[in-house]
């Protein structure tokens, strides 16, 4: 599917705006985030564990591994709608201090080869390079993070929104001077506890986003309300959906208030009618409202 | 400006890699093999890239002069554009870059020696064949309007080849960072029988003004009324500031061109008058290069992408009309309309120097 085109978590209105999905592989993971933005159990519990705050933020705990990452999206993404995705967790790193967070501008899968490249949002955050490996890595060969789920993750969740709307954040728990072996689970919500600002203005940042994306392509109630009360085609409800965003950009949406009201004896008529309104329509009110039209 | 630079591999120790990489040390810098990695992937969404645009430092493959399409300007024999970089710094609404990439992050191409030997090769007679028509404009043409005269002045009767610059992209706009002008004045000047045209919004005019004009060199600066500008070009500079910059360059002795460009159908003449006004009580007109007015217009298939990603826009929701390819606002009376704005501008500037860049009947509407 392309996501940038009608994709199901971007319904007519409202619903998914700003709605941000998590995605950690472990409990542990996800102890501090279920604390920090107050997040509930959805029940019943399934194949995943999955988490919500109610008003648009949900997190999925998907298990190790990019396969089980992936799969753990494709289902949140089945039980809350995301405009945007973040995947959170703890990885190795060839040189970088344990504690340290690493907002991921690229990732590259070591078994494919395959590369991904999110976003850089501006937020003034560190950043780096992660492989995502198949088995834990204790030789960290490379100047990179290392995980098992990040590529598993971004390849699943850039099929159901655009990529410019998917991050991937890392806080190292282990490098070659605190090796893997030495590490112990219970580490886990203390190492994301010292990185609370950088999570939550990142989480910030993509409600925001995703509330502005969202909204973009939102259409207006009236939409709706001709939906109910007329019987409209797969082509036609489209072409109505065209037509009222066209009257909200011109600023005619008080008209199409107007024409909702009314009665038409049926879709056709309705769409000539509305047709007939944006014929030669100009913005209303707009700044260049001081050129007189024609 | 940006949120990350992205560098090819294979330009990593290019002196202007290493020149901008320093210049923006503060930004995450990121290797990749090939730039088409990050840019116009499939599913990027040109208006939430635009929010936090990187720059990608890059070589050109392939082509790198290509044939202007037709109306782009001048009546030359051989007019060609090329592109060192891909996208622009400025947010102009009505710009079809939005719907001819999926992605907003900026493109130079940091090999301009390059570019200058494939513009020496087209120079030296080896012409364009003709399968190698304009890429986005290959299956319609642009009509030029037969009653209004095309500009014949000196500099394109006497020039063999014309080369535009700032199609894809404005071209002095991100000139402090690319020294993209600092590297071709220089090497235009030494091949006078071949016309550059750099188009711009942009006041970096610093590096020219330290030159010095060259007589192969145009500096072609568009402008809308006052409320278009104010409504639709977000981060380009004031007009008043353009006209100032065009001013120093034309006392410099510098060929200045000026573009009336995009043309909204609800514009009223009125509010021309008062831009050519403006304009010509800051320029000589006497010492214009030429002057053109082009309506609003996008191929059609750009259109539609612009669309999908602007639906809140008024100005793409207005009546459009699509005829050759070509989408454009509808106005219930352009030709006579087009004729007051012309018949405005005639009172400033001599007609032999101006073109017409407009699309005439209407075969598709929404």
């Amino acid at each position: 599917m392309n996501a940038t085109s009608e994709h199901p978590s971007l319904p007519a209105s409202g619903g998914s705006e700003g709605t941000v999905n998590l995605a950690v592989a472990h409990r542990l993971e996800a102890e501090r985030l279920i604390q920090w933005f107050g997040l509930s159990e959805i029940m019943p519990r399934e194949e995943f564990p999955c988490f919500e705050d109610g008003e648009g933020l949900s997190l999925v705990v998907t298990g190790s591994g990019a396969e089980r990452a992936a799969a753990g999206v494709r289902y949140l993404h089945g039980r809350r709608l995301g405009s945007a995705w973040l995947n959170i967790g703890i990885a190795g790193h060839g040189s970088a201090a344990v504690g340290t967070g690493l907002l991921i501008h690229r990732i590259a899968r070591r078994e494919t080869g395959k590369r991904f490249w999110p976003p850089a949002p501006g937020l003034k955050l560190p950043g780096g390079s992660l492989i995502t490996v198949s088995e834990a890595e204790t030789e960290y060969a490379e100047d990179a993070a290392y995980d098992m789920e990040a590529a598993g993750f971004f390849a699943a969740a850039s099929r159901l929104v655009t990529p410019d709307l998917i991050n991937v954040y890392k806080i190292i728990s282990d490098n070659p001077a605190h090796p893997l072996a030495g590490f112990r689970r219970g580490q886990v919500p203390s190492l994301f506890g010292a990185r609370e600002s950088e999570i939550r203005s990142l989480v910030a940042h993509l409600r925001e986003r995703g509330a502005r994306f969202a909204h973009w392509r939102s259409l207006p109630a009236e939409y709706r309300q001709l939906l109910e009360k007329y019987h409209f085609s797969v082509t036609r409800k489209a072409a109505l959906g065209k037509l009222c965003r066209r009257f909200t950009a011109l600023g005619m949406g008080p008209r199409l208030t107007v024409l909702v009201s009314k009665r038409y004896h049926s879709a056709g008529a309705l769409m000539a009618a509305l047709e007939g309104e944006l014929a030669g329509a100009l913005p209303v009110g707009g700044k260049d409202s001081n050129e007189p039209a024609f | 400006m940006f949120s990350a630079i992205y560098f090819e591999s294979a330009v990593r120790d290019h002196p202007r890699t290493r020149a901008i990489l320093r210049r923006y040390r503060d930004l995450p810098q990121i290797e990749c093999e090939r730039y088409s990695e990050i840019f116009n992937r499939k599913s990027q969404n040109f208006r939430l890239q635009k929010e936090n645009p990187a720059l990608i430092l890059a070589r050109k493959h392939g082509r790198k002069v290509l044939p202007a399409p037709g109306g782009y300007g001048f009546d030359a024999a051989g007019s060609h554009y090329f592109s060192h970089m891909l996208n622009c710094i400025y947010d102009c609404r009505y710009c079809f870059l939005q719907g001819m990439y999926r992605s907003a992050h900026c493109v130079l191409f940091v090999n301009y020696e390059d570019f200058a030997d494939a513009i020496e090769r087209t120079l030296s007679g080896s012409a364009l064949p003709k399968e190698d028509a304009h890429p986005r404009y290959s299956q319609h043409t642009y009509s030029q309007d037969t009653h209004v005269p095309t500009r014949t002045d000196e500099a394109s009767r006497g020039a063999e080849q014309v080369f535009y610059s700032g199609y894809d992209c404005d071209s002095l706009a991100f000139e402090p960072a690319s020294g993209f002008a600092e590297f071709f004045v220089p090497w235009f000047a030494a091949r006078p029988r071949a016309v550059l045209e750099l188009r711009t919004k942009s006041t970096q005019i610093g590096g020219l003004l330290k030159h010095g004009p060259i007589p192969n060199c145009i500096i072609a600066m568009s402008f809308t009324t006052a409320a278009a500008a104010a409504r639709w070009e977000h981060g380009v500079p004031a007009i008043d500031k353009r006209l100032a910059a065009l001013r120093r360059l034309q006392e410099a002795g510098w060929s200045v061109a000026l573009r009336f460009e995009p043309l909204m159908p609800d514009t009223n003449p009125d509010a021309c008058r008062e831009l050519f006004e403006l304009v010509f009580s800051r320029l000589d007109s006497r010492w214009l290069h030429s002057v053109s007015i082009g309506l609003f217009r996008m191929p059609a298939d750009y259109f539609r992408n612009t669309l999908k990603l602007y639906p809140d826009e008024a100005l793409f929701a207005r009546e459009t009309r699509t005829r050759n390819g070509v989408t454009s606002l509808r106005h219930p009376n352009e030709e006579a309309w087009l004729r007051q704005i012309e018949t405005a501008l005639f009172r400033h500037i001599d007609p032999k120097n101006y073109y017409r860049c407009a699309d005439g009947e209407t075969d598709r509407e929404n």
